[in-house]
């Protein structure tokens, strides 16, 4: 089942071009594999339900990274297959996903996942039939101590550490007066935990916290609710009413004075932040896990990762330029493919037997280089927790563009480790 | 995790929210083209019923020839294909949108072909992939008689169209290959053995699929009729066929209540306002598995209503107009509903996924084929959020649905027969509550 991704995945010719001189030479070798049964990895895809436009997006990455790690020699020489088995973004579905993965594909681990609630329900049945499984879901349930020894965040910081990292640059540039507004469930939740903790932790203040029903689609009578003497106004609203809430927003500042406003870019993935009705946001500020916009000092492996996903400069398909991807996030993917490579090389990986010896190999991985494997930026792992650790940018919005204005650093988002899964047994 | 602005199901059987990515839709001032449409629909059944006259809505004859493909050949080449789908499903790619059993089923067969037969005639008749087997098998074993399942009208066919509906809207996995092409072939088989026990015309009243897609086509402006060895092509006003219709039985009236609380459910169901009433967090929805007994008592629930809703109407019509005028042709009307529903609820769905079809047949062991001469292409969903190309989509169902209303409202005047004009209220109110209803559904807050 390994397969182009549909319609076209960029000829190996358009990577090394995107490449430059022959970045990828030195890795390709004659496909050997002729004799070499393939390596299977499972993809629990959120190919439908309300993950779908996530799902779309990582399937297209996962395909150009398997190509790239298929021609560049497989894991350890043997040729690398996926199968995608779609969870519907639902935990019931998922949990049954991975024992399909495992029990009737054979497949030698698991990784792709994105939804906490999926991941939560699924990770238990991974760990009860002793099978990695690396998520690519931003949630602290992983470094949090939700999940088990079987279940590894190492391609994706998590919403704790790209919060907490924010609140440094917001409070020395933007202002010390903050106003949350955010969607009043769990996701919403996070974020005013971890950043109302940062920014007391940075000598500044949460003056008000407003929590909008989930099934809101008008916002007019909480944005009343933001003080007159707010300075920042930090917004993390999600779903089909975020163009109403930024209109809407912008009708109650009028042409007048307005704080500084800053957001995290899950509002707008996957949305041509220049469409019509964003113009409110000229000049704010976004967190970006990866900058959909080139900027003026991306590394030749980000363009090589462009050209293979089919991602112009803009962030949007090679193909249709109003179709925006999930760019913020979908390097998780990429990334999470190329440490099971080194996971699997390192630990020496032949056989499902060699299962605990990947996990072991990968909770081995400390430092890890910016390169065509971590196209996001370099980034440390712990290996304790395991969850990755990386930078986070902060973009402001120039001319309806997402231009890179501070990149953080990676201690910026570290804490404490809250849990110890290599105590625990297999 | 969270939910994108422009998020987008992909399936009708996976849930099709995609039938309205709502974030640009959500900014336009819908409310006032619900007021407009109402407002025409309620209009238009007040100078139909005023003006005592109506468009005649003649058939009109434009050709006629042999027949050139006998509907056996086209019916055994479909169960063919039908074949080759039911093992894609088994032996394909596990990704329902890169496997052709999921795709064509989807796109294909519960899209396309009713969006084509709604302009151009019932398609589904020539791709019956039962007509030609049942009629092979039934000559092979010498067969003539019937066991009497055609005493019982359509409620086979409606009990099969109830199952579907759950499968479709319901169910943890409608588009899994495997679990389509196992469902498929059951119900292929079971068909099957019915026809062959029953006879071949038994699949008009009793294989859901043929009565929907049959009923679905019946406002083509464009159609065919078969007798002997010719074909008459035909042309008409949509709603032509329809007049020319026997009068629905209680059965086939169940089918089409069925048929419009199918549609209105599925749309109702990814709604903002339905998951308040149902506890769920429509940003983060939980997923089917968390809501399948609740959405099955809310798709009984809607056609409970929309039952009771229709015999109430036609009730209180009767106690107005004093004249006892017969159910089973005004409920002829809603079949002009039923299809607007249709065609306006899975547009975008056959513009996202028909995407996936396509590539998918153009290429289908994803080796660079290019079987339908396509070149290589990315799937692309970039119109989902486009500020003008979403307004004229909107615009197209928005068509749709006012143009099927007024097709209703015309032909549920012309069906009642002579009675007094306010007999028509009742009738008149409901149409113009489906309008609302329809148009709603389209343009509200949508999970997904």
């Amino acid at each position: 089942m390994t397969r182009q991704l549909i319609g076209t995945a960029p000829s190996r010719r358009a990577v090394l071009k995107g490449a430059g001189a022959g970045l990828l030479a030195a890795g390709f070798v004659a496909p050997v594999w002729a004799q070499a049964a393939p390596i299977k990895l499972g993809f629990q895809l959120h190919r439908t339900g309300i993950g779908a436009a996530y799902g779309r997006w990582y399937e297209r990455t996962a395909q150009a990274a398997l190509k790239v790690v298929n021609e560049t020699g497989g894991i350890a020489g043997r040729p690398v297959e996926i199968i995608f088995e779609d969870d519907g973004t639902d935990p019931k579905r998922g949990a049954e996903v991975v024992e399909k993965l495992v029990s009737q594909h054979n497949c030698d681990l698991i990784f792709g996942p994105l939804f906490s609630h999926v991941v939560i329900g699924s990770a238990p049945r991974a760990g009860e039939l002793k099978v990695p499984y690396l998520v690519c879901s931003e949630g602290f349930h992983v470094a949090g101590g939700m999940l088990n020894r079987w279940s590894m965040q190492p391609g994706i910081t998590d919403v704790r550490a790209q919060v907490s990292s924010m609140a440094p640059w917001v409070l020395a540039n933007l202002g010390k007066k903050v106003t949350m507004v955010f969607p009043d469930y769990a996701f919403g939740h996070d974020h005013r935990d971890f950043f109302t903790a940062a920014v007391e932790a940075g000598g500044g203040q949460v003056i008000a916290k407003i929590a909008v029903p989930p099934t809101e689609t008008s916002f007019t009578r909480y944005l009343p609710q933001i003080p007159s003497d707010t300075e920042v106004l930090y917004h993390v609203m999600v779903g089909p009413a975020v163009l109403t809430f930024v209109k809407e927003l912008g009708e109650f500042y009028g042409t007048g004075a307005r704080p500084q406003i800053f957001g995290f870019i899950d509002s707008l993935e996957a949305v041509d932040i220049a469409a019509p009705g964003l113009e409110f946001l000229e000049g704010s500020h976004f967190w970006e896990g990866h900058c959909r916009a080139k900027q003026a000092d991306a590394s030749d492996h980000e363009t090589v990762y462009r050209a293979a996903v089919g991602v112009d400069d803009n962030g949007a398909s090679v193909s249709d330029a109003k179709d925006v991807s999930t760019y913020a996030h979908m390097f998780s993917v990429w990334e999470t493919l190329f440490i099971i490579k080194a996971g699997m090389e390192a630990a020496g990986y032949q056989s499902v037997a060699d299962r605990q010896k990947f996990v072991e190999a990968v909770e081995a991985m400390t430092d890890m280089p910016e390169s065509l494997a971590h196209v996001q930026g370099n980034k440390v792992f712990n290996g304790k927790t395991h969850q990755v650790f990386g930078h986070q940018f902060i973009s402001k919005v120039e001319g309806g563009k997402l231009m890179k204005v501070h990149t953080t650093r990676i201690e910026d988002g570290m804490y404490d480790d809250a849990v110890d899964y290599t105590s625990q047994s297999f | 995790m969270r939910a994108l602005a422009g998020a987008c199901l992909l399936l009708p059987g996976a849930a099709f929210a995609c039938a309205l990515p709502p974030s640009v839709i959500l900014t336009l001032p819908t409310g006032h083209y619900m007021a407009g449409a109402a407002l025409t629909v309620a209009l238009t059944a007040w100078m139909g019923a005023a003006a005592q006259r109506l468009p005649e809505l003649r058939a009109v004859p434009v050709m006629e020839r042999r027949i050139l493909v006998p509907v056996a050949v086209s019916s055994y080449l479909s169960f063919l294909c039908f074949l080759g789908l039911v093992l894609v499903g088994f032996l394909g790619p596990r990704d329902p949108m890169h496997n052709l059993m999921t795709l064509v089923f989807w796109t294909g067969v519960w899209i396309a072909v009713p969006l084509a037969s709604m302009l151009f005639g019932n398609l589904w008749r020539c791709l019956n992939p039962w007509t030609a087997p049942v009629r092979i098998t039934r000559s092979l074993l010498g067969r003539q008689g019937s066991i009497g399942l055609s005493a019982f009208g359509h409620w086979p066919a409606v009990a099969f169209y109830a199952g579907f509906v759950w499968f479709q809207m319901i169910s943890l996995s409608p588009d899994d290959p495997a679990v389509l092409a196992t469902v498929a072939l059951i119900y292929w088989l079971v068909i099957f053995a019915l026809a062959v026990a029953e006879g071949e015309t038994w699949l008009e009243q009793g294989e859901f699929l043929t009565v929907l897609m049959g009923y679905l086509a019946k406002v083509a402006p464009l159609w065919l009729d078969l007798s002997g060895g010719r074909a008459r092509l035909m042309r008409g006003w949509p709603g032509a066929q329809v007049v020319r219709m026997a009068p629905l039985d209680l059965s086939a009236m169940a089918f089409i209540t069925l048929a419009l609380a199918a549609l209105t459910f599925d749309g109702m169901m990814e709604t903002f306002w339905w998951h308040g009433l149902i506890g769920e967090n429509p940003l983060e929805p939980t997923g089917r598995s968390a809501v399948t007994w609740v959405n099955t008592l809310g798709l009984l629930g809607v056609w409970a209503m929309t039952s009771v809703t229709l015999w109430l109407v036609i009730h209180l019509g009767r106690q107005i107009g004093g004249a006892p005028f017969a159910a089973g042709p005004v409920m002829l009307s809603f079949l002009a509903i039923a299809a607007g529903y249709h065609a306006a609820h899975y547009l975008v769905t056959l513009l996202t996924a028909g995407q996936y079809t396509l590539a998918a047949l153009n290429d289908p062991l994803f080796r660079g084929d290019a079987l339908l001469g396509l070149p290589p292409f990315y799937v692309s969903f970039g119109f989902l959020t486009d500020q003008t190309v979403m307004p004229l989509i909107y615009a197209t169902q928005f068509a749709a649905i006012l143009g099927a209303h007024l097709l209703a409202v015309l032909l549920s005047l012309r069906l009642v027969g002579a009675v007094r004009a306010l007999a028509h209220v009742p009738m008149t109110a409901l149409m113009v509550g489906y309008t609302i209803l329809g148009l709603w559904l389209l343009s509200t807050a949508r999970s997904g």
